[in-house]
């Protein structure tokens, strides 16, 4: 099943690499990706589109771990709307 | 006050009185500050040993430890304690040179990238490139080392930051984060309560986390309220003091019959600051099959990630405990599980004249007091030491448990000498472990560091030999270790005296006269090369599977 995620992130010059370092090594694919800066360029929003045989939340406890993920919506990439749920996982 | 300065003030803020390092180029400037501060600085022969040795210091004294590295080889010795740290959740604080701002990114001389190399081995790390920010990076340091799941994390700084001015200022003052139950929490110590109410034939699975936690003592308090019979992981040992009611000692792979056992028979299964780790599990899909779980854990990802819980408990273990502590009419049960023990209890008297390992650690266990720490390696050894010394606190018991690191026990026992010097510290090594980081020997002779060497010798790779005899065919591949040096006239050359013994009715007169040392004494101790460790759960079975061999 392919997941999308969006991951609200401090803007700093490793975050995305830690974040796909995160889904690689937790057994995750990485289908599709963009950022973009926000909050006048001190956060960046990051959207991933993964998929595994493993159960997500294996991948998204990970992620929240990640000192610079600040929170972390998910939705099933078939669906339209985006980022619908807003509390953290 | 130039960076440098600002790095040893702000460690001093923080209490930090000893640290582990080596100096080189890049981190000269913090080197040249230590001279005028309070900071003990530690020589050891090698980044590696520094980095394990921050960790005894950590794990033994409950503190925060500190090892400083140059850059690149010095800050690349330290990735593997660094990922030991993080397997075993040890806070610890990394301090590391860079090559100046300007040099970052041209391969320069002693150049490595810390930041991409340390992201899968700390629990989060910094490069600091604005000399503005040096102090609050470290003050976040030290908090992120120790809050929630504590864990490794690394600071890496380039020289030319070191040398500049900056502006020294104290840690931020922390809001008080005091724990005020929701009602949600009350609502999961209800249905945690439900599920002990109801069962008959509970344990307590006990891991690292509760002495992380800090709840030994309240779980020392639930064990005795409630009657519940408790087993321990290698890094929960200690936890419940050896001759607890109901405590059956080790589970997993190398654990005791009357553990695994009984976890298998469980019908409900409190995990501890636990995670379900595969030395414990054996085949995951058999584990306490009719188990229902309570899981009680810092960390949300350790949760369901190998087992589905019924009840999950993040909130502090101590407050947790003290709310779970209800007496239950578990009696019927626990007379089995003591019962158990019995049958199963350990059987010392092997034939021969040989020394039989776990007969030593059990005679070297009987004659250590409560507050002895005994460090060990990674193979055989530190599977006897797990079964056959008793500890009375985990942090007595400084072992490499994720990870499994051979070379750590020599620097770890010797950070754990100078976190509790009024303490005994007694490290059990192997023949291929010692020899990992036998370069701190001259960290013993340095300091004067009273450390009592047990060195299990069979001239083998112990554990990898026994899997080859068991799982290979017999097939010994590079395990043969016969060309090891006099272990005695090498610690000599490092002016730690000593003896070898190879014949059983030595043993008494040689741990006596090691522990009766004031200083540093290695007791090398000759056993059969083909001693293997029981009982086995093997690879792919379930725990109840395990082989014995009886003697």
């Amino acid at each position: 099943m392919s997941v999308q995620l969006h991951l609200h992130c401090r803007q700093q010059p490793d975050v995305v690499e830690r974040i796909l370092r995160v889904i690689r090594h937790r057994g995750f694919t990485l289908n599709a990706m963009s950022m973009a800066p926000s909050s006048y360029g001190e956060k960046i929003e990051v959207a991933v589109t993964v998929s595994s045989s493993r159960p997500l939340h294996l991948l998204t406890a990970q992620l929240q771990k990640l000192h610079d993920v600040l929170h972390l919506n998910s939705q099933n990439s078939n669906e339209t709307n985006i980022a619908s749920d807003s509390q953290p996982l | 006050m130039n960076g440098a300065q600002a790095i040893v003030k702000t460690l001093e803020e923080h209490g930090i009185t000893t640290v582990f390092g080596y100096p080189g180029g890049t981190i000269m400037p913090v080197y040249d500050a230590l001279l005028d501060s309070s900071v003990e600085h530690v020589l050891c022969r090698h980044e590696q040993g520094a980095g394990f040795a921050a960790i005894g210091y950590a794990r033994a004294g409950h503190r925060t430890g500190v090892c400083i590295a140059t850059s690149g080889p010095g800050a690349t010795n330290l990735i593997t304690a660094l990922a030991d740290a993080m397997m075993d959740s040890v806070p610890i604080v990394a301090i590391t040179g860079q090559v100046s701002r300007e040099g970052i990114g041209t391969d320069a001389f002693q150049e490595m990238d810390m930041l991409g190399l340390s992201m899968a081995c700390t629990k989060h790390s910094f490069l600091v490139t604005d000399g503005d920010k040096l102090c609050q990076t470290l003050h976040e340091a030290f908090v992120l080392a120790n809050e929630g799941r504590p864990g490794p994390v690394l600071v890496d700084i380039p020289k030319d930051v070191q040398l500049h001015d900056v502006q020294w200022h104290p840690p931020l003052d922390l809001v008080s984060n005091e724990f005020e139950p929701a009602s949600s929490d009350l609502d999961n110590i209800q249905q945690a309560l439900t599920l002990l109410q109801a069962s008959s034939n509970p344990i307590a699975y006990i891991g690292g986390g509760a002495v992380m936690a800090d709840a030994i003592d309240e779980l020392r308090h639930f064990l005795n309220t409630t009657g519940i019979p408790s087993v321990c992981t290698l890094k929960g040992l200690g936890s419940v003091a050896p001759d607890t009611n109901g405590y059956l000692g080790m589970l997993g792979m190398h654990g005791t019959q009357a553990a695994n056992i009984a976890v298998q028979e469980c019908d409900l299964l409190l995990a501890i600051g636990a995670r379900f780790d595969d030395r414990v599990t054996g085949k995951l899909d058999t584990f306490a099959p009719n188990a229902k779980v309570i899981h009680m854990d810092i960390d949300p990802a350790e949760v369901n990630k190998r087992r589905q819980p019924d009840v999950t408990l993040h909130q502090p273990m101590n407050w947790v405990l003290s709310q779970l502590s209800e007496k239950l009419n578990v009696s019927p049960w626990t007379d089995y599980c003591s019962q158990l023990s019995q049958q199963y209890a350990w059987e010392y008297n092997k034939p021969g004249d040989d020394i039989f390992a776990p007969k030593l650690l059990k005679e070297l266990s009987d004659r250590l007091p409560a507050n002895a720490v005994v460090s060990c390696d990674v193979g055989q050894h530190q599977m006897w030491v797990a079964q056959h010394v008793g500890f009375h606190h985990p942090r007595n018991h400084l072992t490499s448990g994720g990870l499994g690191t051979m070379g750590y026990g020599l620097p770890a026992a010797i950070g754990a000498v100078l976190s509790r010097p009024e303490d005994p510290v007694i490290l059990v090594s192997g023949d291929g472990s010692f020899m990992m980081n036998v370069q701190e020997l001259n960290t013993i002779r340095r300091k004067q560091l009273p450390v009592k060497i047990v060195l299990l010798d069979n001239e083998k790779l112990g554990m990898v030999r026994q899997w080859q005899q068991l799982f290979f065919e017999g097939r010994y591949s590079e395990t043969d270790l016969s060309d090891n040096p006099d272990f005695v006239t090498l610690a000599s050359a490092f002016g730690i005296p000593g003896r070898t013994i190879t014949h059983q009715n030595e043993v008494q007169s040689a741990l006596e006269e090691m522990l009766a040392s004031p200083s540093s004494w290695l007791l090398h101790v000759r056993i059969d090369a083909m001693e293997n460790v029981w009982p086995l759960v093997p690879p792919g079975a379930a725990n109840h599977e395990m082989l014995e061999e009886t003697i």
